[in-house]
């Protein structure tokens, strides 16, 4: 898993209250600070965005293993038993962890049994999850 | 002489080490850390000796790292290029490090260039082309070398031509294993990928960089590489690997269009070739660039984990959320792809 959104907030108060060494002072100073805005900025995204994608993908795993997973000797309510608990990210993520376990496990044996379709699916769905999941950074334009 | 303490300022440390190097008195001035790279803290200097002043780089290992890498293979590597393409001259390598308290090597200084972020648009301007066939023919030229010939041979094993492959996925595999906190469905779906359907064995063993891409070069900005830098990921194996490795969009300056945001990567391949006098097959090509992918999850699965254990260093915060994220959507669409055109 990514850092969270507190571990990343905590790294930014760290750098800015741990005074530099001389020899960090300078370029390497100015950067700790653009690096600490940009990490503010993926905080920003996650707060705006994190919890509507955990609870996307959640659903999405779901779904596709009640569906998928009888055929390959997974019970259905293996993935509807994962709760997403109070809908905070912490609980998302739990589910998460279980839920992307199943679908591992799922995957590995629609491969095994060459189920192509439920392999295309899984694909499909893991082609979305990561696009939901990127966090988009404006490229900076070089002062000329 | 004293041994140096924890209390001793690194310059004062480093006037010491130098002088007992060098046998004269020696004045360490503008030391000054310089930003960016993870698994290496890196700093310039001026060295005033004999009247002289030398421009210099200091290279410590860090207290924690994103990739453990034996700095005397970077030595070693540099060692071994030094005359062959532009990198500086490396001088001294403590793998001890008492002296500065951690391992060290010191290499000359380059000044004059730049080295852009990767989060630049067109960093390289109207001299994209002119940098991008250089950076090509510098690889191919790479590639083309002997290791049995070079330095770097007394600290790497060189795997057989069909191993390459199997070596290198089992290494970052295994890094991914150890390291994830979060189950990958997506890296360990392009693992099985990848072993189920191995690369042709490797034309040759040739000594990889290991990290060759756009932000690793220093450019004059005028055109002219002055230095390929950060070989501590260097080892023995398919060259392909770092074609591959270049050719990963993370490094593409948002140009889908442009290698390393340079050149067409055609253009690229058939530079490479004929530096390199080797043959780049289309379907090892496409298993090195999903291989690329898994690597990178692996960078970054390692630096997420050193910044949750530790947090004092943010640019491993930075990787392990951003370029993790975009490397994931890199590795679910290629292996997508690859499926789609028929791997099994």
């Amino acid at each position: 898993m990514t850092p969270t959104v507190t571990e990343l907030l905590n790294g930014c108060i760290l750098t800015l209250m741990t005074s530099p060494r001389p020899e960090d002072t300078g370029m390497f100073a100015a950067a700790r600070i653009r690096l600490t805005a940009l990490v503010n900025r993926l905080v920003a995204l996650e707060c705006a965005d994190g919890t509507a994608v955990r609870v996307w993908e959640n659903a999405a795993l779901r779904a596709l293993i009640a569906e998928a997973g009888p055929r390959h000797g997974m019970p259905p309510g293996d993935a509807m038993k994962i709760t997403d608990g109070d809908y905070s990210l912490a609980a998302l993520d739990a589910a998460n962890a279980r839920l992307r376990s199943l679908v591992m496990r799922l995957h590995e044996a629609a491969e095994q049994a060459r189920d192509t379709e439920i392999d295309r699916k899984i694909l499909k769905l893991y082609c979305e999850m990561a696009r939901r999941r990127e966090l988009h950074l404006a490229p900076i334009k070089p002062v000329a | 002489m004293s041994s140096a303490t924890s209390c001793d300022a690194l310059d004062q440390r480093l006037e010491r080490y130098l002088g007992r190097q060098w046998g004269e008195k020696v004045a360490v001035r503008e030391l000054t850390r310089i930003p960016g790279g993870a698994s290496r803290e890196t700093y310039r200097f001026d060295a005033e000796v004999g009247g002289q002043v030398k421009g210099m780089i200091l290279r410590r290992d860090p207290v924690g790292g994103l990739i453990d890498t034996d700095r005397q293979t970077e030595f070693l590597a540099y060692r071994s290029f030094h005359g062959i393409v532009p990198v500086p001259e490396p001088l001294t390598l403590e793998p001890e490090g008492g002296a500065l308290e951690r391992p060290f090597f010191i290499m000359s200084r380059i000044d004059g260039g730049q080295v852009p972020s990767v989060m630049n648009l067109d960093p390289y301007g109207e001299h994209a082309a002119t940098i991008g066939r250089e950076l090509f023919a510098i690889l191919g030229r790479i590639a083309r070398c002997d290791p049995a010939t070079l330095p770097i041979k007394h600290c790497c094993a060189a795997p057989t031509l069909v191993e390459c492959w199997r070596e290198a996925l089992d290494y970052w595999a295994s890094v991914i294993e150890r390291d994830e906190r979060h189950p990958q469905p997506i890296a360990h779906a392009a693992i099985r990928r990848l072993r189920r359907n191995p690369p042709k064995p490797a034309k040759k063993i040739s000594v990889v960089h290991g990290d060759y891409r756009s932000g690793n070069f220093m450019h004059d900005g005028n055109g002219k590489i002055l230095a390929v830098l950060d070989w501590e990921m260097a080892h023995l194996g398919d060259a392909v690997e770092d074609l591959a490795w270049c050719f990963d969009p993370l490094w593409n300056h948002f140009d889908d269009a442009r290698v390393a945001g340079t050149i067409p990567e055609a253009e690229a391949i058939a530079i490479w070739e004929h530096e390199s006098g080797l043959r780049v097959d289309p379907a090892t090509l496409a298993w090195w660039k999903l291989f690329s992918a898994v690597k990178g999850c692996a960078i970054w699965t390692t630096s997420a984990k050193e910044f949750i254990a530790d947090g004092s260093d943010l640019l491993l915060g930075f990787t392990g959320t951003y370029t993790a994220r975009r490397h994931d959507r890199i590795m679910a669409d290629r292996l997508t792809q690859l499926v789609e055109e028929g791997w099994s």
